[in-house]
């Protein structure tokens, strides 16, 4: 990267004039925030002066021991939750099974029955603040809506998100051991099921964080997000839904790196894109399915081991550009990101750099306070341009599926993260501490005792689960994970009833997902240890 | 890699290193057990084993992976790279045998060079 580029390559003129924004017109390509196309935010001025959401990424241990980490959030400020499941729970494989052993609870909340969500939502105002799922998307929301409805809270108010990673899940971290088709589906029939049962509910959550921490730049992060949003509503329209039935709530939560500037032209660029692209291709109406609704998530790709003291100063940094550019929510990656899973400590410490950002910098008072500057427009427009010939790109190759299943893009992944650890290794992508401004590792001792300090993996949750899956009606169980069976064989059924069923009467998820895959001719457990529930 | 984790952004950087640096790689990708790795390491007849760590796991996994090596008869160095690391670590794990440990700030320049020792070293009689 040259002094005069964006960290993705985009050429920069030392300064921007009139003449680099001459071409846009402001009706046609800014439009005042809450007006289409929604470059310069999604609501209306008056709706902007509320803050954005503030929470920080979540879930350790037991789902009791997460209930009071998320008791403490709230606590400490935060307006919003985001929950994200241990690895296990991410593989749709239950505590007990021998892989997961040493993994329980350790990078996340471990979930895997309706007791589970239970104790998790225990006593939190469910329908009093939004909750937002790095979850499996079916079990995620069967267990949300079962845990509140049980205590009188109708699913229809439930506000927050889950993601739904069917393209790329099985490249970048969220791996499933399952086929395209059923990952397509279960993204499919848990946002037709939402979008009838919890209106309110962002049921189809783009999450661009997961596929680009790896080190995609801003326009590959952005373009794969859209092939896979284009894919999954061409699916919905295509089962006889109606564009304005679930676009209402479809949202996006993307990463934040540190090329400031290029972060906040992107945010910018897809509101435009997203606008466009809804109303012009899909025939969107409701004003509610054009103006995305944009959560970020700051890198931790960006967040180095050395020197952890700097990474609150770059949290600072991302969190200042997010709210410039106008996002619904916030969460800043912990500033021991680079060595544990997050501590208390920098929990606090995220809650409280959102906090001063916004009480303090006066920063949010007025919405969109960069329209208008001939860089960031220049860089939006740009921005925009390579992000929709990248989209248009992909989708000339052929099918995105047969691309997935060919490994086109899991090359993609590969090549930016060799392409990441180049740039830091020769030193054209500058990292304080690591390849510039160094420090003898005697030094840098500031705040790196965190690291010493592990979360040890939840031994007694395992026993528990074992317990529990003995003290079940095994008669009842078994009908019920036949219903899926049944349900996952014929696709003209939305595979959430027999799901909740199943749940209700006690069955795991790793046990649910064993019949899904099974019924889809792959091995219902990909480590071969566990038997069939069935 | 080790267990369920998969932040591969290291290993494959570290892959890379390697490759560059002259050495023939074999990345066994995500979602390995001990036994597995300790199988291929023995087929493919490899010099050292290198395990990526960004959970805490391998901390339940290595002695496993080295008893199995012993009984194997198997005299394969282990190094251990990774960054959650700690000084506290890379200590505990030299005493239980691993020949080398990368923490988070080792720098790229040494990763090459370390194992050419740690290989040479175990080749000699």
């Amino acid at each position: 990267m040259s002094r005069r580029s964006t960290r993705s390559g985009i050429p920069l003129k030392p300064v921007y004039r009139p003449e680099d924004v001459a071409a846009l017109g402001y009706d046609e390509a800014l439009g005042d925030p809450g007006v289409f196309p929604y470059t310069r935010g999604r609501r209306p001025p008056d709706h902007a002066a509320a803050a954005w959401i503030q929470r920080e990424l979540s879930g350790e241990g037991a789902p009791s021991q997460s209930n009071a980490q998320l008791k403490y959030l709230i606590e400490t400020g935060a307006t919003g939750l985001d929950v994200i499941g241990d690895t296990p729970t991410m593989a749709y494989l239950d505590p007990d099974h021998p892989a997961a052993a040493h993994a329980v609870g350790t990078q996340g909340v471990s979930l895997c029955c309706l007791d589970d969500y239970r104790e998790l939502y225990h006593d939190l105002p469910l329908d009093g603040l939004t909750v937002s799922h790095s979850l499996p998307p079916l079990f995620g929301i069967a267990g949300f809506y079962l845990a509140a409805r049980e205590r009188g809270i109708d699913p229809a108010r439930l506000r927050g998100s889950i993601v739904q990673p069917p393209f790329y899940c099985e490249d970048c971290g969220y791996a499933t051991h399952m086929p395209f088709p059923l990952r397509l589906r279960m993204t499919a029939d848990s946002i037709e099921f939402a979008s009838r049962e919890m209106p309110r509910f962002h049921a189809f959550l783009e999450d661009t964080y997961y596929i680009s921490d790896g080190g995609l730049d801003v326009v590959e992060e952005m373009a794969l997000g859209f092939v896979e949003i284009r894919y999954v509503v061409r699916e919905l329209l295509r089962r006889g839904l109606l564009v304005d039935s679930f676009a209402p709530r479809i949202a996006i939560l993307v990463n934040c790196g540190m090329d400031f500037f290029e972060e906040i032209a992107k945010i910018r660029a897809t509101r435009r894109l997203y606008a466009r692209m809804m109303r012009e291709e899909f025939g969107a109406r409701d004003p509610r399915s054009l103006a995305v609704n944009i959560a970020s998530h700051t890198s931790g790709l960006s967040l180095t081991a050395q020197q952890p003291v700097n990474n609150i100063v770059r949290g600072t940094a991302q969190a200042l550009a997010l709210a410039l550019a106008g996002v619904q929510g916030i969460e800043i990656s912990g500033f021991d990101e680079a060595f544990r899973t997050p501590s208390p400590e920098s929990h606090l410490v995220g809650l409280r750099t959102q906090q001063v950002i916004q009480l303090e910098t006066n920063v949010s008072s007025v919405t969109d306070p960069l329209g208008g500057s001939y860089y960031v427009e220049a860089l939006t427009a740009e921005m925009e341009r390579r992000i929709q010939e990248m989209v248009a790109r992909v989708e000339d190759m052929g099918d995105p599926a047969a691309l997935c299943d060919r490994g086109w893009f899991r090359t993609l992944f590969q090549d930016a993260m060799e392409r990441h650890a180049r740039q830091v290794r020769d030193g054209t992508k500058p990292q304080v501490g690591v390849n510039v401004h160094r420090m003898p590792a005697h030094e840098d001792t500031l705040l790196r005792a965190l690291a010493e300090r592990k979360i040890e993996p939840s031994r007694e949750r395992v026993e528990r689960i074992r317990a529990f899956k003995r003290s079940r009606d095994s008669r009842r169980l078994r009908a019920t994970l036949e219903q899926v069976s049944r349900a996952a064989r014929d696709t003209t059924q939305n595979l959430m009833p027999s799901i909740i069923a199943a749940t209700e009467v006690g069955a795991t998820m790793g046990e649910v997902a064993w019949v899904l895959r099974a019924a889809y001719g792959v091995p219902g457990d990909p480590f071969g240890m566990m038997e069939s529930p069935l | 890699m080790l267990g369920l984790d998969q932040h591969e952004v290291g290993a494959v950087a570290v892959a890379r290193l390697l490759r560059d640096a002259g050495m023939e790689v074999i990345y066994l990708g995500r979602f390995n057990l001990p036994p597995g790795i300790v199988k291929t390491a023995g087929d493919e007849n490899g010099d050292v084993i290198g395990l990526s760590c960004h959970s805490w796991e391998y901390l339940h996994y290595i002695d496993e992976l080295l008893a199995l090596l012993r009984q194997q008869g198997l005299s394969i160095p282990v190094v251990v790279g990774g960054s959650v690391l700690t000084a506290g670590d890379e200590r505990l794990l030299r005493d239980k045998g691993v020949a080398a440990t990368f923490g988070p700030t080792s720098s790229v320049e040494d990763i090459p060079a370390a194992i050419r020792a740690v290989v040479m070293d175990a080749r000699r009689p």
